[in-house]
């Protein structure tokens, strides 16, 4: 298996990635993790007087939302062009190429982690009790992990193939920002679109987050089944696509 | 040396066969979702100029062998060498190359810039399939052949081109493959280094690895290989002694003129 066979090649183009991301400037790690501080705050003041929210928590509850939204956004996105961004790694060697968007996935996940971090740190110093349930915290990120990694898998290789796919992609995110309950409480979407409306994985992804951490109550079981389930679906999927497209990588790179 | 041995060092390391490579060169080029919509709008077909790179192309390489591969510009040789290396997906044919194999088809793949030479030797060692233990195991080698002991700490893009070069030669060959693929990466560097490489690519050829050696220098491939292959326009046309193919080569020069 790729994985383990590659796994220091994995570290390192991991790592190198980090380095690279977080040495371009002195503030470099601290700006990382006050964008989505900055960010929630505007949100905060924006959208706390348009719903009168009953949650007690809405700033933590907006912040929960975006560090979800980051990694699903930064994940698939930079794991889109990590293909066509190394040209050099498709047709000059040989390495599997998928390892190209597994490190670009993963450094996204660290720096997830890491915002996670400072989302802990928040919880409790605005006195939220972080119950048991903060364990279930872990296993239920790496199924993220899993569904960016399968989408970055499609996204990268048909980005070899059409280059406006980012653009799109941008949009993409933008409604998807506005179809999750990250700035809004979900109680204002009406009950017979409930049903449509939580289909979203992103969504699930939140409202575990929210329940786990913030609210200290255990999810339905159901949503695990379906974040795993929707999870091993989309890399079915997006491993065909890969698989077919890149027989043609090192000529289209 | 055993018998054992010789009859080893007579198995098949390389053994392509039938190995065909198609490029479609469209005549106006798609590259979007945008333009691929508004062709189906239009109506029209995508046009292909095709280009036959190889053109069932049938060799074997014996272990330990140094394999020279000639020809002019065009002819397919970096195509040929790519399949190989499993880059490239022939279209038809395959290839069998036995142990590791190490490509040197452009040196420094994946350096970068904003990292110092010590992270780049580590991300490029990686990159040429060297495990972390093997790379500290052979960090200090690599920093002496480079001659850039007190550079260590420096970021790659405060050095000069040369030096660059000279640190990627330095950690690729440190890879130890059992086949090498090494495509005219060899001119670079002063006269010095490139006298240290060649050195270098003797001392792995005495190791008894398997090289392929492109290279348009018929020099350099008369002194390192015993075989040779004349490529043009995709097709073999002569293998064997490297100094009757090269003749050849010769002879087909003065046809094309």
């Amino acid at each position: 298996m790729w994985i383990t066979e590659y796994r220091d090649l994995i570290e390192i183009l991991t790592i190198s990635d980090l380095r690279i991301k977080y040495q371009s400037s002195v503030l470099g790690f601290a700006w990382s993790l006050v964008n989505p501080l900055f960010m929630m705050l505007i949100l905060y003041v924006v959208f706390s007087n348009v719903f009168h929210v009953s949650e007690n928590n809405f700033a933590l509850y907006i912040l929960t939302g975006i560090t979800t939204f980051r990694f699903f956004s930064n994940g698939t996105s930079q794991g889109m062009t990590s293909i066509v961004l190394k040209p050099g790694l498709v047709n000059k060697v040989f390495i599997p190429r998928q390892i190209l968007v597994f490190s670009s996935v993963l450094s996204n996940f660290i720096s997830s982690l890491l915002e996670f971090c400072v989302l802990f740190i928040l919880l409790i110093f605005f006195g939220v009790q972080l119950s048991f349930t903060a364990l279930i915290f872990p296993p239920v990120h790496v199924m993220f992990f899993l569904i960016v990694y399968a989408l970055s898998l499609g996204l990268s290789s048909l980005y070899v193939f059409y280059r406006d796919l980012n653009q799109i992609w941008e949009v993409f995110l933008q409604a998807a920002f506005f179809l999750s309950p990250i700035v809004y409480p979900i109680t204002i979407i009406p009950e017979k679109y409930l049903q449509y409306y939580m289909l979203n994985p992103v969504t699930i992804l939140m409202e575990t987050f929210r329940d786990i951490l913030i609210h200290g109550i255990s999810p339905p079981p159901l949503w695990f089944l379906y974040l795993l389930g929707s999870g091993i679906l989309l890399l079915i999927v997006c491993r065909f696509i890969f698989n077919r497209l890149e027989r043609r990588f090192a000529e289209e790179v | 040396m055993s018998p054992d041995s010789t009859a080893q060092s007579h198995d098949v390391s390389i053994l392509a066969e039938h190995l065909s490579k198609l490029f479609r060169i469209p005549h106006e080029r798609k590259l979007t979702i945008y333009e691929h919509l508004v062709g189906v709008l239009r109506g029209s077909h995508q046009s292909y100029d095709e280009f036959l790179a190889l053109d069932d192309v049938s060799f074997s390489v014996r272990r330990g062998e140094t394999f020279g591969v000639i020809g002019p510009n065009g002819s397919g040789k970096s195509t040929l060498l790519k399949v190989l290396a499993g880059i490239l997906y022939p279209d038809n044919g395959n290839s069998k190359v036995q142990g590791k194999i190490a490509a040197f088809i452009e040196l420094g793949v994946g350096f970068q810039s904003d990292l110092t030479a010590k992270d780049n030797i580590f991300l490029y060692g990686a990159i040429m399939g060297l495990s972390k233990r093997e790379i500290k195991d052979r960090y200090d080698e690599i920093l002496n052949f480079s001659e850039l002991k007190r550079f260590e700490h420096m970021r790659l893009k405060n050095f000069s081109s040369g030096m660059v070069v000279r640190l990627a030669f330095s950690t690729a060959i440190q890879t130890d493959p059992d086949v090498l693929l090494v495509d005219e990466v060899l001119a670079v560097g002063d006269e010095y280094f490139q006298k240290k490489c060649m050195e270098k690519i003797n001392e792995l050829r005495d190791n008894n690895k398997t090289i392929v050696f492109v290279s348009h220098s018929l020099d350099s491939v008369n002194k390192l290989c015993s075989r040779c292959l004349l490529l043009d326009k995709g097709k073999i046309v002569q293998i064997g002694e490297t100094s009757d193919v090269i003749e050849r080569y010769h002879q087909l020069t003065r046809e094309h003129t």
